[in-house]
């Protein structure tokens, strides 16, 4: 294992005095089984800065965290907070010495009321009873104190707080005691983009307050608007801590992963072939009047902002979500697709954004995941042929590369960016004419997206026909021949792959007062067309 | 980091495993606790219990006890478990099983009595078909009651359970059992022994007492679905529709068709079972289920199913049944009260779910440690 170094990476540490409530990690490690998540690891996090921890999956960003939370007990090395040593058996003593880790996914109590779920386990009493009235008041200043109050109302259940609210119901609760040191895990991953800019005002509020801020994140541009600096991660060890001024987003990829990820976007396709999906005038509860094509060997992006349907247009397609209206032709004949398996027969697939919830079995294997959806035709008299279908998935996993000490491991035990390359395999294997990749790339590391683009571009050529759903912008404008922009349910732009740009995607994404005037004015709506 | 393994194709003419490795891997690793458990418990019932001064133990190992007593007390609960086993893996549940058996009980004994029609009374063929039509029956209400009106598993099998049970008294004459004393080939389905008299040099000149007609039903019955569950394409849309329904359906599976075919095979083999109540009882009695779900239940909790799912197997269910049957068998033996047995009963569920929630979390456990690692 060689992890070549920084070359421009700074002595350990300047010798400047810390300032105070700075945390000290010294020379860090945690093995596990066959594994060194982490190699003597050192930084000071500083009072007062956001650092922000990159690398990609398995790089040791979650041991880190964990270690910091007091989920795991390092095997060696110390952490040390303002000079005294830190040692945590579990997150309580995390806690009790102002350490708190905010988690994607944190635990809000459903049927329970936002001060309620603040307070959880310390909530004022007067005798047997809840102090209902210095309950709120406490909520009202906690909550006045960071400039809450606006996004955060307090008779909301915990069940009807969107992704952010939960978010900052978690911090509310670090908040509440003394932090001292307060680290992010992924915060933004479910957030809409105005979510992101309340967090990250919260957050550079807290760094001014002096909290030493940990920020674990994929998104990289995200990192360089908000981080005063940057450590890299890789394979457990420290590349190099460097100020976020310093550094761009291509040098960030290549610091994570040894390489650079622009020749991953490399097209040089045949002209599309004959369309092989075609919507005229599509209606459901979520859209109005979509028209779309896509032909063979075309790669379409749907891009927009979170909430513009992208995601519901693709399920309607795919029969898992009503239409109400229009029409669907596959290969130039109307269909009527009513559930997923009529698309499905018609040569239709879709990869789901939640891969978890919807795309794969977590505890059944990779095999059995991956010839699901061909199963029916590997069958004789009912019976699985197991030696065909054992081929036939091996084959198709040996080509995307999927990382996995046999096809009979749990899916659940892989990591993300393998998960997704079996869901790939399956719909391979099912030879479609049109394959609706939702998200491909959420949740995985650097090195798999690369991989998932490369065979994006590969079964393009091919003249498979494919839409990509996608939030990451540069990823839509790299990989795709057209780009569709949605906006609350509507088409209202569409772009060439070489007109596009990140403005003129925008602009289409977030003319929303301007459509729905139009619409709402009663006359014919018209599209804003590019 | 040493470049992580690609999956390599698999090579040229495999090495077929060792008979061990094929072993294993039939009974599945998590059952080897099973068979652990069933052995020390046999062990405990028959050696230590007579050296602690308790009277009985020392009959447990006699082929008398093993091929009567035993042998034919798990058949019923065993039949309902290996059907509750598709159900359970299917991530639903069916609570009406015994009283599918009751009514499958008194449809088949009145089969027998009366025939079709007037015609083949007295045909053990017609009667066992009558107790499976009876189950198939109550299997497709069922599962059209949690398919198409999306009713709760729970409350849906709930509801039938009370359904089914007034439904059998409905359908007795009067209410009342149904006598079969008088179709003798029909009872032979309880009291019939294949292979009996063998001469078996390893019985020292005893004469063999045969494997009882009901236990070789069950097993019949437990093997035909070991098969459905591991190699058919309807088994794997169990195991998916039980691991993750929405993924199953947007990978194209008929959720709806495979989960009432789960019921159907539910009812179905509770129908067997209750067509062989009526045979061990000779009275075809609306009660004759009552109470059985509990051990079918827990049977198949204990025999490694994920109660929220997609995991369990047949194999697994067989054992846990001849445990609980054990444990029954070693209690009468020893002389332990009905009572108490119940308790005993009760609380096995109960530490069988806790078993089976354990496992899952240290699965998940393992999964979210090497997520976070690869």
């Amino acid at each position: 294992m060689v992890v070549d170094t920084d070359p421009e990476a700074p002595a350990p540490e300047p010798a400047v005095p810390a300032p105070p409530g700075t945390l000290e990690i010294r020379d860090l490690s945690k093995a596990f089984p066959n594994v060194q998540a982490l190699d003597s690891v050192s930084l000071d996090v500083r009072g007062g800065e956001i650092l922000a921890f990159m690398g990609e999956n398995g790089a040791g960003k979650s041991t880190l965290l964990k270690i910091l939370n007091g989920d795991y007990q390092p095997d060696q090395g110390t952490l040390t907070l303002d000079g005294s040593p830190l040692r945590f058996s579990s997150p309580r003593d995390a806690r009790d010495a102002g350490v708190r880790v905010i988690y994607q996914e944190p635990e809000i109590i459903p049927g329970v009321d936002v001060a309620e779920n603040i307070y959880a386990g310390e909530l004022p009493r007067r005798g047997p009873f809840i102090d209902r009235a210095q309950l709120d008041r406490l909520v009202a200043a906690d909550l006045h104190r960071y400039g809450f109050e606006q996004v955060l109302p307090l008779n909301l259940l915990g069940d009807q707080l969107s992704a952010a609210q939960r978010q900052l119901v978690e911090i509310a609760r670090a908040l509440k005691s003394k932090v001292r040191v307060l680290a992010l895990d992924e915060p933004t991953s479910s957030l809409t983009d105005e979510e992101v800019d309340r967090l990250f005002k919260l957050v550079r509020r807290l760094r001014d307050d002096g909290v030493a801020i940990v920020y674990v994140s994929h998104r990289i541009n995200e990192i360089l608007r908000l981080a005063d600096r940057v450590a890299v991660l890789r394979d457990g060890r420290l590349v190099t801590v460097r100020a976020a001024a310093d550094l761009t987003e291509g040098e960030i990829v290549r610091l994570m992963v040894g390489r650079s990820l622009t020749d991953v976007f490399d097209r040089r396709r045949p002209a599309p072939g004959d369309i092989v999906l075609q919507t005229k005038g599509l209606t459901s509860d979520w859209h109005r009047s979509v028209d779309i094509t896509v032909r063979a060997g075309e790669v379409v992006g749907f891009a927009g902002l979170v909430g513009a349907g992208r995601t519901e247009l693709a399920k309607v397609i795919f029969g898992e979500l009503p239409r109400t209206g229009g029409t669907i032709e596959v290969a130039g004949r109307a269909v009527d697709i009513r559930k997923p398996r009529d698309a499905i027969a018609l040569g239709v697939g879709y990869a789901p954004e939640d891969r978890k919830r919807e795309g794969i079995i977590l505890i059944r294997s990779v095999l059995e995941n991956a010839s699901m959806v061909i199963l029916r035709q590997l069958t004789r008299f009912r019976f699985v042929r197991r030696g065909l279908e054992r081929r036939v998935i091996a084959d198709y996993a040996t080509r995307l590369r999927v990382r996995t000490p046999s096809l009979d491991q749990e899916i659940g035990k892989l990591s993300g960016g393998n998960q997704q390359k079996v869901v790939l395999a399956r719909w391979l294997a099912a030879k479609p004419r049109v394959l609706m990749l939702d998200e491909p790339t959420r949740g995985i590391d650097v090195g798999a997206k690369a991989e998932i683009y490369r065979l994006i571009d590969e079964l393009a050529n091919e003249g498979l026909g494919i839409v990509l759903i996608s939030s990451e912008l540069p990823e839509i404008l790299g990989l795709c021949d057209r780009i569709y922009v949605m906006q609350a349910g509507r088409i209202t732009g569409e772009l060439t792959g070489a007109e596009a740009t990140e403005e003129k995607v925008l602009a289409f994404a977030m003319a929303e007062h301007l459509s729905t005037l139009v619409a709402n004015s009663g006359e014919s709506t018209t599209e804003v067309a590019p | 980091m040493s470049e992580p393994q690609l999956l390599a194709a698999p090579a040229a003419g495999p090495k077929r495993p060792g008979f061990g490795r094929r072993f294993l891997a039939t009974v599945g690793v998590d059952n080897l606790s099973l068979i652990v458990a069933l052995a020390a418990l046999g062990c405990f019932i028959a050696f230590v219990t007579p050296l602690l001064g308790i009277d009985g133990g020392e009959n447990f190992l006699s082929w008398q006890n093993l091929m009567n007593s035993l042998a034919q007390s798990v058949v019923i609960v065993g039949l309902l478990a290996v059907g509750e086993t598709v159900v359970i893996v299917g991530g639903m549940l069916d609570i009406s099983v015994g009283s599918i058996a009751s009514l499958a009980s008194v449809v088949s004994a009145i089969v027998v009595t009366q025939g079709v029609m007037g015609m083949f009374p007295g045909s053990v063929v017609l009667g066992l078909l009558g107790g499976i039509a009876a189950g198939l029956f109550a299997g497709t209400v069922n599962g059209l009651i949690v398919t198409v009106l999306n009713v709760n598993p729970i409350i849906a099998t709930l509801g039938t359970l009370a359904a089914f049970d007034g439904l059998a008294f409905l359908i007795a004459p009067e209410g009342k059992p149904v006598g079969i004393v008088t179709q003798p080939d029909f009872t032979w389905l309880a009291t019939g022994r294949f292979l009996q008299g063998l001469p078996l040099p390893a019985l020292g000149g005893r004469d063999w007492p045969g494997i009882p007609v009901m236990f070789a039903v069950f097993l019949l019955v437990a093997l035909v679905m070991h098969i459905v569950m591991r190699y058919t394409d309807f088994g794997r849309s169990v195991y998916a529709i039980g691991g993750n329904a929405t993924a199953a359906r947007l990978a194209g599976i008929n959720v709806r068709r495979v989960r009432i075919a789960m019921y159907l095979f539910s009812g179905g083999i509770a129908g067997i079972a209750g067509a062989l109540l009526t045979a061990q009882t000779t009275s075809g009695n609306p009660i004759n289920g009552r109470g059985l779900e509990l051990q079918a239940i827990t049977a198949v909790f204990l025999g490694g199913a994920a109660t929220a799912g997609g995991r369990g197997t047949i194999v697994g269910t067989v054992l846990a049944v001849l445990l609980v049957g054990v444990l029954n068998n070693g209690m009468n033996l020893l002389g332990v009260g009905q009572f108490y047995q119940r308790i005993a009963l009760g609380l096995l569920l109960v530490f069988a779910v806790a078993l089976s929630q354990w496992r899952q979390a240290r699965s998940e456990r393992a999964r979210s440690r090497t997520a976070a690692l690869v």
